[in-house]
């Protein structure tokens, strides 16, 4: 019994310490600091990983050209694991820290709960691959994105599945994420308000498994010519793989998040071949001068080309936020957040120009159709 | 070492008058004290002990083996929201409206089960948090919102003032929590937890003292799950947007982990628990990607040197001792 | 490449848009039955690390999961790094690979064993079954530090993509393969269990591990042989399943490890034809789930039915081969 009661004392005694520890560490500030909320742990480790290797890229260049405003600017990394309550807590941590904006985060459901703190403390929040339309349908004055909505990719599948590939009878499948769902829901409702195509076909596979033969054989029953696959690389991979050796000849199209070069290799390059991604421009396509310096950069630290689109965004987060304070001559959020919604017009962002709309969606999305070449590669479809 | 040790430990328990006053000032003047982030921490700690405290009823107190109680916040949690933005029920109603209806819920979905020997139970009460899940993921009617979750607007008012910041937060949450200590500690020395101490030491003597055992686990189901539902009300003003991810077997694990680390049975054990769970994983922030490896080993080293939990109550320890330690 | 098939392609080709043909119904539902014994075979042999641990010493093995996982990743580095320069014939690559993964989780099981659950083993079991969650989150972040948080994949030459199409139904090697080498290896372990000396004094040590030690059973070395026997049967399963699907990551170990708990249990954990059993059975309840009713629903039927199950036969399907100590 004594030795659990001075176990106990101890303990307290060192919760108290860490409190007024983490209170003196919070305290110090001088260069400008932004946040980056991103998953570093967790399932997306991978996308958070890559976010975080981003916005390095572009903080290393505003620091090598004197900062901010003279003052040097310090990322505040916050992991949220990609899930809603670190998320908030992530949240909470960053308004602490008085961070000037935040950059972040990937998933749509853990970035409402965060959001939903960086509004009512007048946050400044660019997240950068959170897709879910609902995000900028609330009213919410500090939130942004630097990535395009569902609806818009949504709406782009269904006239080029009906105009170009003259599909007749297409196919739904998605991954009960917030994501996967979201654009499946964006892609069916004009499928269906145009009635040019059939959905035969719509229902959803469990992230995380590798067996989909089942919902593939099902799917194949109802003789479908397009399949929309609006879930991510991993199992898109699986997916198009296992429907050819089940004998589906239907045309793969997958949407942004399959856009990865582990599709390939979980496919194989022969079952790949000839598949179809709805997509923005990826950054190896992009003409600009700032997304080929980005890229050489990004190359030389990593060796290889960042593997999906979402942390360019990230990087492009950070590059509006660091445009609005420069521009506004202020770290106050609310100043930035005014900048933002008003005066950035087409500044040149990596993966393009960069404006805001009323609401906070970036502004002219483009939407390019990308085919598996023989050899591996995403190429824009001619 | 232990001599050295056990003198501050004598001291405390002949001044614990003090020190509990002490401590009741401390944790009132904390959100004077720390940033709002680490109140809000505390806040995530309280609704930890709150679940906790929940579950304890059930593993603690009757020893039945629960890994999906989050099924059951989640239950209360998606009340609230439903209610609330649908039909404008004010929040402090939703509290015992939700609780009910996890309660509810605890009793038809335990009922038929609560017959299953320790590890069946606890694949059943697993299962029952995955098909609440993937139910919310799914969207049924229209009513959860699907993955994206629902949002709750509203917020709870005491005399006008809005409770919104983390401070706010803060006293309600321990102010309930210290609502629900006082109900258990009486609990605990009741008719009630004395049944539900004999059915988790010996259910067949128990059942031959005359304690219908059967009504005794379903009882502490009911309970636990009632406390958490309404728990999850408060979760869901907190958040302001709850979304299945919140709810996931992970967390049930957690959670299951926090009333073993606590000390099966013990109160003040739980609430250092899910404090050690929470504001671990807080400090070894800086740690970046290594955070959650940390986590792991710090968890396996916790339980080789207090495998009896971090503050073991009383009752249990002497049963330890005399157990086969099976 | 013999992936372009013609038994179900051109049938499904020849079929008009809506109903199809009895004939291919038939063959559709053969090939489910096909997928659902290859993805139950899996199962089952990871579920036999549950229930072999489970039997012995009354633990949930958390971390068997990730055994599992580990197991795989390191097939997959063996194949990629030492065995691509070699010019060693395929069957001899994968025979090699899968040697190693298993010596090298084999060892990795007796140490974890020994670090993690010996000094817990007189203490609460629930103690133990926390120390094993902490364990699995090591393992899991520990696998995501050392082969990257992305997805890994078999290089395309690992994998001997030969099938053949019997009466209209696809069947691969892979698919023969892994149902073959786990109905080898199942039986075998079986009969070791049962025909053997050691299997003698393991199944005394499961039933009463101080009785075994009076009889001159060495204890901690019979429980050192089941860390061999599970975590290296995990190993093949980790191999066998990255090069079915070649697609590996660190998260495989929980969503596998979970499903492959449940398969013990259904089939009544502790009990070795059990493990077999449950993991086919839930194979093609999987199967049927997804192909009959919903894939997004998948899941729930698959637990409804586990519960309904557990209702009328509480202690799985074959029941336990030990009774439990109360």
């Amino acid at each position: 019994m004594k030795r659990n009661r001075s176990g106990l004392l101890l303990i307290v005694a060192a919760l108290v310490l860490s409190l007024s520890l983490g209170h003196c560490v919070m305290a110090a500030a001088e260069p400008i600091r932004i946040g980056l909320q991103a998953p570093i742990t967790g399932p997306w480790a991978y996308e958070g990983e890559m976010a975080r290797n981003c916005v390095q890229i572009v903080v290393d260049e505003v620091n090598k050209a004197g900062g901010l405003l003279g003052r040097p600017v310090e990322i505040v990394l916050g992991d949220d694991q990609g899930s809603p309550k670190q998320s908030a807590l992530v949240a909470q941590r960053m308004v602490s820290s008085k961070v000037a904006a935040v950059v972040g985060t990937y998933g749509s459901s853990v970035n409402d709960a965060g959001s939903v703190i960086y509004e009512r403390s007048g946050l400044v929040n660019i997240a950068y691959g959170s897709t879910a339309e609902k995000l900028t349908e609330q009213g919410r004055k500090y939130f942004f994105r630097t990535c395009f909505r569902d609806d818009r990719q949504g709406e782009f599948f269904a006239t080029f599945a009906v105009d170009k590939l003259k599909a007749k009878r297409v196919a739904i499948v998605h991954d009960n994420t917030t994501f996967g769902k979201g654009l499946a829901e964006a892609a069916r409702r004009p499928l269906l308000a145009q009635k040019k195509a059939e959905i035969v076909f719509y229902d959803a596979i469990t992230p995380g498994e590798r067996d989909f033969t089942a919902i593939l054989l099902n799917m194949g029953k109802q003789n479908p010519d397009v399949v929309y696959f609006t879930g991510y690389y991993s199992e898109a991979g699986l997916i198009i793989r296992q429907m050819r050796t089940l004998g589906i000849k239907a045309t793969f199209v997958g949407g942004n998040a399959a856009v990865n070069d582990e599709f390939v290799k979980i496919a194989g390059p022969n079952v790949a071949q000839g598949a179809l991604m709805t997509q923005e421009p990826l950054p190896t396509d992009l003409d600009y001068p700032q997304s080929k310096a980005f890229l050489a950069e990004y190359m030389r630290r990593h060796k290889e080309p960042p593997s999906s689109p979402w942390p360019v965004y990230a990087a492009d987060a950070f590059k509006a936020i660091a445009a609005a304070i420069q521009g506004s001559g202020s770290t106050d959020s609310k100043a930035i957040m005014n900048y933002l919604r008003n005066d950035l017009k087409d500044y040149p962002g990596i993966t393009g120009p960069i404006s805001f709309d009323a609401i906070g969606d970036r502004e002219g999305a483009i939407y390019l159709a990308y085919e598996v070449t023989t050899d591996g590669r995403f190429v824009p479809l001619q | 070492m232990r001599l050295e040790f056990a003198k501050p430990a004598s001291f405390i328990r002949a001044h614990s008058a003090w020190f509990i006053g002490a401590l009741i000032v401390l944790a009132a003047a904390l959100p004077l004290l720390v940033s709002d982030y680490w109140v809000d921490v505390c806040v995530f700690w309280g609704i930890n002990v709150l679940l906790g405290l929940s579950l304890n009823i059930i593993v603690g107190e009757v020893g039945l083996f629960n890994m999906g109680h989050m099924a059951f916040f989640a239950i209360g949690a998606y009340t609230t929201a439903i209610l609330s933005e649908r039909f404008g029920v004010n929040l402090w109603l939703l509290i015992p409206v939700s609780g009910l209806a996890a309660a509810g819920a605890g009793y038809v979905l335990t009922g038929p089960i609560i017959h299953l020997r320790g590890d069946y139970l606890l694949m059943v009460t697993i299962g029952l948090n995955e098909m609440i899940r993937i139910s919310l993921i799914n969207n049924p009617f229209a009513l959860t919102g699907g993955p994206n979750g629902l949002i709750v607007m509203d917020q709870f008012r005491i005399f006008g003032h809005v409770i919104q910041s983390p401070a706010d937060f803060y006293y309600l949450v321990w102010a309930a929590i210290a609502l629900l200590l006082f109900c258990l500690g009486r609990l605990q020395r009741s008719r009630v937890g004395r049944a539900w101490n004999y059915v988790r030491e010996d259910p067949i003597a128990a059942e031959a003292t005359g304690i219908n055992t059967r009504w005794a686990k379903v009882l502490a189901f009911t309970l636990g799950a009632g406390i958490a539902g309404a728990t999850g009300t408060i979760f869901a003003a907190k958040m302001m947007v709850i979304s299945p991810d919140s709810f996931t077997f992970m967390e049930s694990v957690i959670l299951f982990c926090i009333v073993i680390l606590g000390g099966m049975g013990s109160i003040p054990g739980v609430i250092l628990a899910s404090g050690a769970m929470l504001v671990l994983p807080e400090l070894l922030r800086n740690f970046a990607q290594y955070r959650m490896l940390l986590f792991g080993l710090a968890m396996v080293v916790m339980m080789i040197f207090r495998p009896q939990g971090l503050w073991p109550s009383r009752r249990w320890t002497t049963r330890l001792k005399e157990g086969d330690g099976e | 490449m013999g992936g372009v098939r013609t038994g179900v392609a051109s049938a499904a080709e020849s079929a008009c848009a809506g109903r199809l043909p009895c004939r291919v119904e038939m063959a559709i539902f053969l090939e489910q039955l096909v997928n659902g014994l290859t993805v139950g075979a899996v199962y089952s042999l990871v579920a036999l690390g549950y229930t072999m641990v489970y039997g012995v010493m009354r633990l949930i093995n958390f971390a068997h999961g990730d055994f599992f996982m580990l197991g795989s990743y390191l097939g997959y580095t063996m194949l990629v790094t030492v065995l691509a320069q070699s010019n060693l014939p395929l069957w001899a690559m994968l025979c090699v690979a899968t040697l190693v993964s298993v010596v090298a989780i084999a060892c990795l099981g007796v140490f974890v064993e020994r670090m993690a659950y010996r000094p817990l083993r007189k203490s609460s079991r629930l103690t133990a079954v926390v120390s094993a969650i902490g364990v699995s989150i090591f393992l899991q972040n520990a696998a995501m530090l050392i082969w990257g948080a992305r997805y890994q994949a078999y290089p395309p030459w690992s994998v001997p993509e030969v099938s053949w199409t019997l009466g209209g139904v696809n069947v691969s090697l892979m698919q023969l393969l892994i149902m073959g080498i786990s109905l080898v290896l199942m039986v075998s372990l079986y009969m070791f269990v049962q025909r053997t000396t050691v299997g003698a004094a393991i199944r005394a040590t499961a039933i009463d591990h101080d009785t075994a030690r009076l009889m001159g059973i060495d204890v901690d070395q019979i429980i050192r042989i089941i860390f061999v026997i599970g975590p290296g049967l995990g190993a093949i399963a980790g191999v066998l399943l990255g090069l079915y699907y070649r697609q590996i990551h660190f998260t495989v170990g929980w969503s596998y490890g979970l499903k492959a708990f449940t398969a013990a249990i259904l089939g009544g954990i502790g009990n070795i034809p059990g493990a077999m059993v449950g993991g086919m059975l839930l194979g093609i309840l999987e199967m049927l789930g997804a192909g009959y009713i919903s894939a997004a629903w998948k899941d729930v039927f698959v637990f409804l039915i586990l519960i309904l199950l557990l209702i009328f036969r509480p202690t799985g399907i074959l029941g336990e081969r030990v009774a439990e100590k109360v």
